[in-house]
């Protein structure tokens, strides 16, 4: 079933996944062809790390807070100007609501008039 | 028994939700000799409660059916060992009568009521779990925000009867006059209830409250904020439909849109909470929902751009609402089960889950792509039917949109990753995989969320285009109350 | 009763009530505060549907027995009925969660007290 009333490109999941089957098994026939002396559960499987000890599991995990460091140094000033707004006061929250509410109110008026 | 109540009403609205697309709009009048009599006689306007059921209204009853039957099942094992299991029940049923009576009624003052229960249930439930100190903090800041918006809607409900003496949605779009304390009903109707959907900047008590609710409320929850989106439509739409100032409001629709999607997804990138973060989520695909009844809504008076684009974004924005509330409704469950065995909600303290929680892993996975817009899952379904209609629009929403659809995919990555992958953690040796009636209740939603990504078109074809032409078509709703003469 | 009242007195006690419960719940830190700002700005939106089904010396619109003249319209008392009782149940709700906070975090100000932000 694809969605219709669109005027280009209709989607069809089942032509996508049909298609996707067909890369699969290409990619399987690749893998087929790859390097036969991998053995499983031997010293090839293990973590290499320079020759370095590998350290514990606990140490490895990098954890949530050190994902997307870049990001979010990059926009730095943008996150802390929304942090700083996200009071989580209570009474902050009506302020909100009344500010929205006159300025929709001014722009209706505003356009009634024009 | 909630669970046999609640299949029994998912049953009851499939066979109405049938019968609505064959025959068209429902009316049943409360008290009256024959459910049709929606005039009494010798009065010359409807004074009785009526239910009126179009497309639009069974669209929202079918998704609140699923997912309040799917919270309950999922609550069976979640809330096991808490005190009180009669009255947890008893206000999720009442919870469950407040979205029906939001998204079946004709009448203001009834949505009102009917509102203010969703919300006393809502908040009540949230602060349910009081040996947690956040809990009670994410009760008041519901309930606080919801008394506020409910009596902004009366006081506007208080302005229409002042001026027509009418308080039916359909007889009063049959009088309205447009006059300048409509313009201030309108402004106040549609901010308490962006209020209630938590769009931005009205959206920070939305993660307050989700993140601490118990996860089965706070899907149950996000069905309850798109009730109030629904109300939101209904006001637009139908109330004031082809009004001259439709443009303006369909611009603000579309302004606060594009911006509680970026600024609901850049924050969720922030978060280290999954809850929280989900939460953000939450508000970000609302954004996607306006955006696509925004632009459907500037264009209501040009019939041209309105078949050729409008009512393709207006799908889009429906389908979305419907496919936002399995992949939400999923993503928060599984959220529930990381916290039901981990005992926390911190994503710095999780990790290498995956190895323990096969089911959750697999489901967390099927949500998270849905989210993500990644074919050949639903999300990218009405996703695109957003992207390609308000490119037509204006370029730039449908660029700012894309966007926002990369950043969801980044932030649900970080998730996956802190959560999930990575080796066994020491401290998660004892770890299991939760119990069954959570996992059934996570398998509803994700055959829902299988079957929609398997046949969109079927869906837009029989659920979100007849709620569209619902919407739009102001005077069948009209006559349906004041009959044929519309 | 209200006779020789101007007509709207009424709204302007509305407003000046809607109005005092919003500064209230905008500037006042204690939770108790604000829920009893809310309480005010329910009764100022129960007064204005009061006031607006009022008609000049009307009587309450009950048919028996009925006096002969005017009544004022029923519709509003029922909505206020309703919107009263649902209030007190909103207010009921609300003092029991800010009697939780008090006990977990041992104050009442919603700056203070508050462990979710950003």
């Amino acid at each position: 079933m694809s969605i219709s009333g669109l005027s280009y490109s209709p989607w069809s999941p089942i032509f996508w996944l049909l298609a996707s089957v067909v890369v699969m098994i290409m990619a399987y026939f690749f893998r087929r062809r790859g390097q036969k002396k991998y053995k499983k559960d031997t010293e090839q499987t293990k973590i290499f790390l320079c020759g370095e000890e590998v350290p514990e599991a606990k140490q490895r995990h990098i954890r949530a807070h050190n994902v997307y460091w870049g990001f979010f140094e990059t926009m730095k000033e943008y996150y802390d100007a929304n942090i700083k707004a996200h009071t989580g006061i209570i009474n902050d929250y009506i302020i909100w609501f009344l500010v929205l509410i006159a300025i929709s109110a001014i722009i209706l008026f505003i356009v009634g008039i024009v | 028994m909630v669970v046999a109540s609640l299949a029994f009403v998912e049953f009851l609205v499939i066979i109405l939700a049938r019968d609505i697309y064959l025959n068209g709009l429902h009316i049943y009048t409360l008290g009256a000799s024959s459910p049709d009599l929606t005039i009494p006689e010798n009065y010359i306007v409807p004074v009785r409660i009526i239910l009126e059921v179009d497309s639009m209204s069974i669209f929202m009853a079918i998704i609140s059916a699923t997912v309040s039957l799917a919270a309950a099942i999922y609550s069976l094992s979640f809330m096991k060992g808490e005190t009180g299991q009669n009255r947890f029940y008893t206000l999720l049923l009442l919870l469950v009568a407040g979205m029906f009576g939001m998204v079946l009624t004709g009448d203001l003052f009834n949505l009102f009521v009917f509102l203010e229960i969703a919300s006393i249930a809502g908040a009540a439930l949230t602060a349910f779990r009081t040996k947690f100190a956040d809990t009670a903090e994410g009760g008041l800041k519901y309930i606080v925000i919801s008394t506020v918006a409910a009596l902004m809607v009366l006081f506007a409900i208080g302005i229409f009867y002042a001026q027509y003496n009418l308080i039916n949605i359909g007889a009063l779009a049959h009088v309205m006059q447009y006059t300048m304390l409509d313009k201030i009903a309108l402004v106040l109707l549609a901010i308490a209830f962006m209020m209630k959907l938590a769009s931005v900047p009205l959206h920070m008590w939305c993660p307050d409250t989700y993140s601490v609710a118990p996860a089965s409320i706070t899907i149950m929850l996000v069905v309850a904020s798109y009730a109030c989106l629904y109300a939101l439509f209904r006001t637009c739409f139908t109330l004031y439909g082809v009004s001259p100032d439709m443009v303006t409001v369909g611009w603000i629709v579309i302004t606060l849109g594009m911006l509680t999607m970026f600024v609901g997804v850049t924050m969720a990138v922030f978060q280290t909470d999954i809850k929280r973060l989900m939460a953000y989520h939450c508000i970000s695909q609302t954004g996607y929902m306006l955006l696509g009844i925004g632009v459907g809504l500037a264009v209501l008076n040009r019939p041209e751009a309105l078949n050729t684009y409008g009512i393709a974004a207006m799908d889009g924005g429906i389908f979305h609402i419907i496919n936002n509330a399995l992949y939400k409704g999923l993503l928060f469950l599984t959220a529930g089960a990381l916290f039901y065995r981990t005992g926390t909600r911190d994503l710095n303290r999780m990790g290498g889950l995956a190895h323990k929680m096969k089911w959750t892993t697999i489901f967390y996975i099927i949500g998270a792509l849905s989210i993500s817009g990644i074919p050949p899952f639903n999300g990218f379904a009405s996703k695109l039917l957003i992207y390609e209609s308000v490119y037509r629009f204006n370029p730039i929403l449908a660029i700012v949109a894309m966007i926002t659809s990369i950043l969801t995919l980044a932030s649900f990555t970080k998730a996956f990753y802190s959560a999930f992958m990575g080796a066994e953690l020491p401290e998660y040796q004892e770890v299991k995989e939760v119990p069954k009636s959570m996992i059934a209740g996570m398998a509803i939603l994700a055959a829902g969320i299988i079957f929609f990504s398997l046949f969109p078109g079927l869906v837009v074809e029989r659920l979100a285009h007849p709620a569209t032409e619902a919407l739009i078509n102001q005077g069948a709703y009209i006559s349906g109350i004041m009959g044929g003469g519309g | 009763m209200t006779q020789g009242i101007p007509f709207n007195v009424p709204f302007l006690a509305v407003a000046a009530l809607i109005g005092i419960a919003f500064y209230i719940i905008v500037s006042q830190r204690n939770l108790i505060k604000l829920v009893m700002g809310l309480s005010i700005l329910a009764s100022g939106v129960n007064l204005f549907l009061i006031t607006l089904g009022y008609r000049e010396g009307g009587v309450a619109p009950i048919y028996t027995h009925a006096p002969a003249g005017i009544m004022v319209l029923p519709v509003p008392q029922a909505l206020t009925l309703t919107s009263i009782v649902i209030a007190v149940a909103c207010l009921a709700l609300m003092l029991s969660m800010v009697v939780h906070i008090y006990r977990h975090t041992g104050s009442t100000d919603s700056e203070k007290s508050r462990i979710m932000k950003g």
